[in-house]
């Protein structure tokens, strides 16, 4: 175990990947000699060379597109964008033939791809740079959702995509990447897709949370604790594969469900948590589950106004409060 | 213009109605089917909906009026319209719309109105129902404390069940009081009837105060007993017969019915005996209009059910045309509905004929009044261990039952009533005729 930062634990696991099967590489804008805007491919071109650290023009369909023709050759290419945004610009590329090309070659054509970057509030980047992209990526079939909250699941999440022969969009954020954590250095570390983590133990309120609002909800259950509620709060840690049976049992424990993220609120991920939490466990709910994420407006440039439009630590104990009818 | 609101009709014999809330205040808006108003007829409170869509523009009969059928009682339209050819006697016939706005401030829409308690509909979490099944008690015994009374997990967990006997709950919720109060002598605390009746006839602590006297305005439904118990004494000639019934076959019969796992009450073999009577004695199966006498074809036997807000009396359909089984399932059902208040107007109407009876209670014998139209009505008091002196003048012990018949003397003479009550004891003495 060492103490770490998120983005550097995210660096270490690529060079120990890369050390350990040549047939992985990494590119992207600026990964080189920049080292990424966030550093988590610093110095890697020292130890790899630029043949496997590779800076490329921007131009994301065409260098997702590339990644997809690598995978299939037989690598194993992790591709970083700089802004999870721009997924937006490849969307044909991601939807239609990252995401299908296994189903269409029944199966025979395995895509080990990753495509990673950051996103999100923090940096008042504004509308086109500050937006939670995860939503899209659950609900087409044909790709893998990871969005790690500390430096430790950066590094175990990282690792187990990676080593997936399915593509793999994994979400990192701009406001985690300073973050510093325990993390386990052991190479073959990795944390399983599909399985929740209870980042903290709780009987009367369950709150599902991702990336930087798995810290909010911590926070939220601590004041909540102050007033006698006790919160659990559960982190998907993989959006897709999701892990129902944890948030369901929870539920079932608390009665009531609180989904919070950064992701826009309408027809956000919170509201699929929502739904498959009322059909599975309607009998056991005290409360209608409730919902929170970024209100439905283009995110604001003005770091005040980023505030106003996303869910806030106290906006969450307000909504647990509801719940639990205190 | 303005789409009126009126007094709507709610079952055969409803002539008026007592508006007993408005669910919306002048100047709200309004939806199409949205709750609008409650009203109490001599039976039922009843939730009205809308039957436009708009502004409230105007409340013509406030709460607390008794307002005929089809009467306007509100306007609903678009804001700004003026409202023609008001009928309220009160009221000048050009009242515009903006004097009518501007005296009352409107509610919020989003404001929760609390006609959940009100219509006595309880509503829970699905998780309160679960903890209360769970526990084995009902959910409608909590007391809710979630919004717009709805019972949240939290108010089963803090409910204390009393246990009760049926009798108990029974005399309790008949004299209005909570058994929480009442200390139990029965094994572990459970309240028993004696203990009901001796809280009941405690003084209680309000007696301490200096008020002497309690002042319950008589509601709707309270209002359409008296006047309907009342105006039948006052209407019609009421005699009556009594004969005294040994209900040993029927007791046979229910035991058997109860090996048979087959749960059937004295009162369901009473009302099915009391319909096969009636159709072989249509003039008791009649009632009197004007001049005339009406003698139905059908027969409708109603039963008396205490609720804690009064009388009501149910209706089962074409009493004599069904099984015991089939009339021990409908009672059980219309008893339910009916304490429950989700019995609608047109069940509690079309009655032919009505059968009361007090013996849970311990009553022996009583005479219960006419309930109109009906000509006749049957009151049942307790059954009983008895010595009878039998044909062969021996003594024997027999569980005995009064019945006791009211007739309309201008409708039935005494000699048929007393026939049509003698082939009720027959069939109860010998239930095998039944078949």
């Amino acid at each position: 175990m060492s103490k770490k930062t998120y983005a550097i634990a995210i660096r270490d696991v690529i060079a120990q990947e890369m050390r350990r099967d040549e047939n992985v590489f990494i590119m992207g804008e600026d990964i080189e000699i920049l080292g990424g805007i966030f550093g988590c491919t610093r110095d890697l071109y020292k130890e790899f060379g630029t043949e496997r650290v590779r800076n490329t023009p921007i131009s994301e369909a065409g260098f997702i597109g590339a990644g997809l023709g690598a995978a299939c050759a037989g690598m194993r290419p992790i591709v970083e964008l700089m802004y999870m945004d721009f997924t937006l610009v490849a969307m044909d590329q991601i939807i239609n033939q990252v995401a299908k090309t296994r189903y269409i070659f029944g199966g025979r054509a395995k895509i080990p791809l990753v495509i990673r970057g950051q996103q999100g509030i923090g940096r008042g980047n504004a509308a086109t740079h500050s937006q939670s992209m995860e939503t899209i990526f659950m609900h087409f079939p044909g790709l893998k959702v990871a969005c790690p909250s500390t430096p430790q699941d950066a590094a175990g999440l990282l690792r187990t995509a990676i080593r997936d022969d399915n593509p793999v969009m994994f979400f990192e954020h701009k406001a985690l990447y300073a973050d510093k954590g325990e993390v386990n250095d052991d190479p073959e570390f990795m944390l399983p897709f599909g399985k929740a983590d209870i980042k903290r133990e709780g009987t009367d309120v369950t709150i599902v949370a991702n990336l930087l609002y798995v810290k909010r909800a911590l926070e939220a259950a601590k004041e909540l604790e102050s007033i006698g509620i006790s919160a659990e709060v559960i982190d998907p840690m993989t959006l897709v594969p999701f892990d129902k049976e944890t948030v369901v049992n929870s539920v079932k424990k608390t009665g009531r469900l609180v989904v919070v993220h950064e992701a826009h609120r309408n027809a956000g991920w919170g509201a699929e948590v929502a739904a498959m939490v009322t059909e599975e466990a309607f009998r056991y709910l005290d409360a209608p589950p409730l919902r929170l994420g970024a209100l439905a407006c283009p995110l604001p440039f003005a770091l005040n106004l980023e505030n106003a439009a996303t869910p806030q630590v106290a906006d969450i104990v307000q909504a647990a409060r509801q719940v639990c009818y205190r | 213009m303005a789409h009126k609101i009126i007094m709507p009709k709610q079952g055969l014999q409803m002539t008026e109605g007592y508006i007993a809330q408005w669910l919306k205040a002048e100047g709200d808006m309004v939806k199409l089917g949205e709750p609008l108003f409650e009203i109490e007829t001599d039976k039922l409170t009843i939730t009205i909906d809308s039957t436009a869509e708009g502004k409230l523009l105007k409340i013509v009969r406030p709460e607390g009026d008794t307002v005929p059928i089809t009467e306007v009682i509100a306007y609903i339209g678009e804001e700004g319209e003026v409202i023609e050819d008001i009928q309220a006697p009160s009221l000048p016939a050009d009242v515009s719309v903006k004097e009518v706005e501007s005296p009352k401030e409107s509610r919020r829409l989003s404001e929760p109105i609390p006609v959940l308690a009100q219509a006595g509909v309880k509503y829970a979490t699905p998780r309160a129902k679960m903890r209360a099944q769970e526990r084995g008690f009902p959910i409608e015994s909590v007391d809710a404390t979630g919004p717009d009374g709805l019972i949240i997990e939290r108010d089963v967990l803090a409910y204390k069940p009393v246990a009760a006997s049926p009798l108990a709950r029974k005399l309790a919720g008949l004299g209005g009081i909570s058994l929480d109060g009442v200390e139990g002598s029965g094994a572990r605390g459970k309240v028993m009837a004696p203990d009901v009746r001796q809280a009941l006839a405690a003084p209680s602590a309000d007696d301490t105060s200096d008020c002497l006297e309690t002042v319950i305005p008589m509601d709707g439904m309270r209002r359409g007993i008296a006047s309907t118990m009342s105006g039948s004494l006052s209407a019609t000639a009421q005699a009556n017969h009594s004969m005294l019934v040994d209900m040993s076959e029927c007791v046979r019969l229910r035991e058997r019915m109860k090996k048979a796992e087959i749960k059937i009450s004295f009162n369901d073999i009473i009302i099915l005996c009391a319909a096969r009577a009636l159709k072989e004695h249509p003039q008791v199966n009649a009632v009197r209009q004007e001049d005339s006498i009406v003698q139905k074809h059908y027969v409708n036997v109603g039963m008396a059910v205490a609720t804690p807000r009064g009388l009501l009396v149910p209706v089962i359909m074409d009493t004599d045309k069904k099984s015991l089984r089939e009339i021990a399932g409908i009672t059980a059902a219309l008893a339910e509905r009916t304490k429950k208040g989700t019995i609608t107007p047109d069940e509690l109407t079309q009655g032919t004929f009505t059968v009361t009876n007090l013996g849970m209670l311990g009553v022996d014998k009583f005479v219960a009044i006419l309930n109109p139209p009906e000509s006749g009505i049957l009151a049942v008091g307790a059954i009983k261990k008895q010595p009878v002196v039998l044909e062969d003048d021996s003594i024997a012990v027999r569980p005995m039952m009064w019945i006791t018949l009211t007739y309309d003397h201008c409708v039935i003479d005494g000699a048929p009533a007393a026939s049509f009550l003698g082939r009720i004891k027959e069939l109860l003495e010998d239930p095998i005729l039944l078949l």
